[in-house]
């Protein structure tokens, strides 16, 4: 696991090295392409699908996708049964994600560090996939901190998600937005401080 | 017993005999008999049939429902009511033996109702011209105009009868005989006996009675049954057997007479008849259990029968059952058909009579078919041409024309070879079977229209259920009611059409009335029609055990997913022709299974086809169990991660 080592864009193009991901059943069963009309079943299928898009990204270490190239990808399209999930279908589950906290819609801008994320609502055609909350980001990397007992030094961003020390983390290789804003939820608790400019930030934890 | 139970349809109204047509309903009566109240027969719906007057319970319906037979009705008073008591009408019943009324009834609704009735005329009447057609009554009276023996009414008596006695019509001619006449022919068949018993004067009209083996007046006929016994022991030619009309001597095994064509009697019916009606006797409904010990106990007279009116309408009731009396449509049944068939003769000497045509073929091959075709016509023709005659001889012979008129509906039909239509004759010839007649002014006036709702509920529930049709079994057990509706207006023959709107407040009626038939509102709005037992659940088990089964046959061509795993979507098409459902009912029980969440869709080229759900419903627990086999995955990875396994 966590053998990629060119991660900073991370489009799901291609399925990536790793063993191939094991998709449920449902991904095999034709009408689960369709959106369903019962609530329940409704229901049932995005939490499953939602399910589906976390694991798959956390197998293959995704931290946004594309929507109009994930649509490609096989986590929508069924090759083998020739199924597909169409855009809007797509933008649904990624919308009831967002409510349930595990995505977010990048703003078109890419003003990603705003406070108000929820406000960045459907329109976007980049998504961020949460298979870890940034709150659950932030206290592994204040464990990390800890455990490398680091604390009162400054890291800059590059070195926690590039450096060698980090290696073997879950963090390593992550994506910089996310990982940005898991660094704010730390500095509002008051954990860390952020400087220095866009290229070459640096982080002091207390 | 005056009243008899009486068997009820499906919809819980009373079954009809043959030929019996419905007068009026009215709802909301209660029983008397004599002076006290039936417990149990105090709330429901009285039908005034031609024949009959049947109540039917309202609570219990099979247990306590009873009819009186109009034929046994001796006269009936109306009462109007005064303050808090309701309307009545008293219905007095014949004094005659119970055995007697028995075997009237019996013979009358038999098979066979000519051959049936059982008369001692052949043995003594034999040289009496005017005691012919061995009817319910021996008693024949001769019409001045145009020669046609009638029966005497069974209810005349000639010791009571005065100028105001109802005497019914010539059934040929329709002119009404003189009291006098009437009279002479019922005192000449009395007097023809010749075993002269005390009570001659009343039991003069019932020959059943002379019949039944038990009354003193019998060694005559007991003669006369032990010389047919031994006609029949060794079918000797030499026994002849003498005509009641025309004393022409007939082989025993005829059955109508050679020369006249009157009626025969078979001999050993008497006795079966007999026995059948002592069967009755001791097998009495519920009701008439107390009743009968009452009469045994020696009174002859049984209590006369009080109809109470809560709900309205005894003043139609009155004038229908009136009328009724007069028509005395039971007498149509057992009299002889002789006014068509004797007009034939006499119009056309070629062809016999009409009943009997399958005797005229003798000659075999295609001239055989041609003359049997040519006779028909001829036949056909005769009735026409007589049935229009006159008004009353229409009415005397309206169910033949009735019939003819059918068949001519079907033969054109037939040619134009559409099923469809030839469908549509069918259910038009059985609906006219049934009696589907329902109309608003055979129910009671005096409550609101609920009752004629109620009234439609049963007639259609009837008209679904009914097996020789079978309209919902054809329909897959479901039917819009569209096509219900234009079905059942269809068979109505294009007379009496319902409404829809009148149509859908009576399918509504289904639910409260008990009846086997339920209206179902999809949610699409559609309403359909479909028997009590198949509830949702039982559709959705059907469907899901076809879907089923789709796992086990591999479908007729490849696809790419698991077929053994997921089975394979099906359209409302598949199974419309599946369950044989028409196409909208299929699409509508697809989207109700979808919407218990027994099935999901599938959109795709192919159209909308419907899966088993395997995806499931959202399970809190199932969510719950997921989250922490994700955590546990979590920390193993971290773990692996850290090198501290794996």
């Amino acid at each position: 696991m966590a053998t990629t080592t060119t991660s900073p864009p991370p489009q799901p193009q291609s399925s990536s090295s790793s063993p191939s991901f094991p998709f449920p059943r449902e991904y095999f069963f034709p009408a689960f392409f369709t959106r369903q009309t019962n609530i329940t079943i409704h229901h049932a299928q995005l939490t499953k699908w939602s399910a589906l898009i976390l694991a798959y990204a956390r197998h293959h270490r995704l931290f946004r996708i594309t929507i109009s190239a994930a649509a490609e990808s096989d986590l929508f399209f069924n090759r083998g049964i020739d199924r597909r999930l169409s855009p809007p279908d797509i933008r649904e589950v990624l919308d009831f994600m967002r409510k349930d906290g595990r995505a977010e819609f990048l703003r078109p801008d890419g003003a990603a560090d705003a406070a108000s994320a929820a406000a960045a609502a459907a329109g976007g055609d980049v998504v961020f996939l949460y298979w870890r909350k940034p709150e659950e980001w932030a206290a592994l990397v204040e464990a990390f901190v800890e455990e490398t007992a680091q604390k009162g030094s400054v890291l800059t961003v590059y070195e926690l998600t590039e450096g060698e020390n980090t290696r073997g983390t879950e963090f390593h290789g992550m994506d910089n937005q996310v990982l940005m804003k898991a660094l704010n939820i730390l500095v509002k608790r008051g954990k860390a401080q952020i400087f220095g400019s866009e290229d070459s930030l640096g982080v002091k934890f207390f | 017993m005056f009243l008899k139970h009486i068997d009820l349809t499906t919809a819980l109204r009373p079954s009809y005999l043959p030929d019996e047509v419905l007068l009026f309903v009215q709802d909301n009566v209660g029983l008397y008999e004599g002076k006290f109240k039936l417990p149990n027969q105090q709330n429901g719906q009285v039908y005034l049939t031609s024949h009959r007057i049947c109540y039917v319970d309202k609570d219990e319906p099979r247990k306590y429902s009873a009819a009186l037979n109009l034929k046994e009705v001796d006269r009936y008073e109306f009462y109007a009511g005064f303050l808090k008591s309701s309307a009545k009408i008293t219905i007095v019943p014949k004094p005659l033996k119970r055995s007697t009324l028995h075997n009237r009834v019996v013979s009358n609704t038999g098979v066979n109702s000519r051959g049936s009735t059982p008369s001692p005329a052949p043995s003594d009447n034999a040289y009496t011209p005017p005691s012919g057609p061995p009817s319910m009554t021996a008693a024949t009276w001769v019409c001045t105009i145009c020669s046609f023996s009638n029966p005497v009414p069974s209810n005349f008596d000639p010791t009571t009868a005065n100028a105001h006695t109802p005497l019914p019509p010539c059934l040929a001619c329709g002119i009404k005989p003189t009291l006098s006449q009437v009279l002479k022919a019922a005192i000449s068949t009395a007097s023809n006996r010749p075993a002269a018993t005390p009570n001659a004067s009343q039991s003069g009209l019932s020959s059943q009675e002379v019949s039944s083996p038990i009354t003193p007046q019998s060694s005559d006929l007991l003669t006369f049954d032990t010389r047919v016994g031994s006609g029949q022991g060794k079918p000797d030619a030499s026994v002849s057997f003498h005509c009641p009309r025309c004393t022409f001597s007939n082989h025993p095994s005829l059955l109508s007479c050679e020369m006249c064509g009157a009626p025969l009697l078979s001999q050993n019916i008497p006795s079966s008849i007999s026995s059948s009606e002592y069967i009755r006797t001791q097998s009495p409904g519920p009701v008439k259990d107390s009743n009968s010990k009452t009469s045994q106990g020696g009174t002859d007279f049984a209590e006369s029968v009080k109809i109470s009116f809560r709900g309205g309408g005894e003043k139609i009731f009155y004038e229908r059952l009136k009328s009724a009396m007069t028509q005395r449509k039971w007498l149509l049944q057992d009299a002889p058909p002789a006014p068509k068939s004797n007009r034939g003769m006499d119009d056309s000497s070629a062809s016999g009579s009409p009943s009997t045509p399958v005797q005229k073929t003798k000659t075999a091959g295609i001239a055989g078919l041609e003359q049997l075709g040519l006779n028909m016509r001829k036949n056909n023709e005769i009735l026409i041409g007589s049935a229009f005659e006159d008004l009353e001889a229409l009415m005397a012979s309206a169910k033949e024309v009735v019939a003819l008129a059918e068949r001519f509906a079907q033969q054109v039909n037939g040619a134009s070879g559409d099923v469809t239509s030839k469908d549509n004759s069918i259910l038009a010839e059985s609906a006219h079977q049934l009696g589907l007649i329902t109309t608003k002014d055979i129910v009671g006036g005096g409550s609101s229209e609920s009752l004629y709702f109620s009234e439609l509920a049963r007639n259609l529930a009837e008209f679904l259920t009914d097996d020789s049709r079978g309209v919902l079994k054809r329909a897959g057990g479901i039917l819009t009611l569209v096509e219900l509706w234009a079905m059942f207006n269809r068979a109505r023959g294009g007379v009496e059409l319902v409404s829809p709107m009148d149509f859908e407040k009576a399918a509504q009626m289904w639910e409260g009335l008990k009846l086997p038939v339920r209206l179902r509102k999809f949610r699409s709005g559609v309403m359909v029609v479909q028997a009590r037992d198949r509830t949702d659940d039982a559709t959705i088990k059907s469907i899901l055990a076809w879907l089923q089964d789709l796992h086990e046959f591999p479908p007729d061509r490849d696809v790419a997913w698991d077929w053994r795993e997921f089975g394979r979507g099906v359209t409302a098409q598949e199974a419309a022709e599946r369950f044989g459902w028409s196409l909208g009912v299929a699409e509508e029980e697809l989207l109700m299974a979808e919407e218990h969440g027994a099935l999901c869709r599938e959109e795709g080229l192919e159209g909308l086809k419907f899966w088993k759900n395997y995806i499931g419903s959202t399970d809190p627990a199932l969510l719950q169990k997921r989250e922490a086999q994700e955590q546990a995955d979590a920390l193993i990875q971290r773990l692996k991660e850290t090198g501290l396994i794996g």
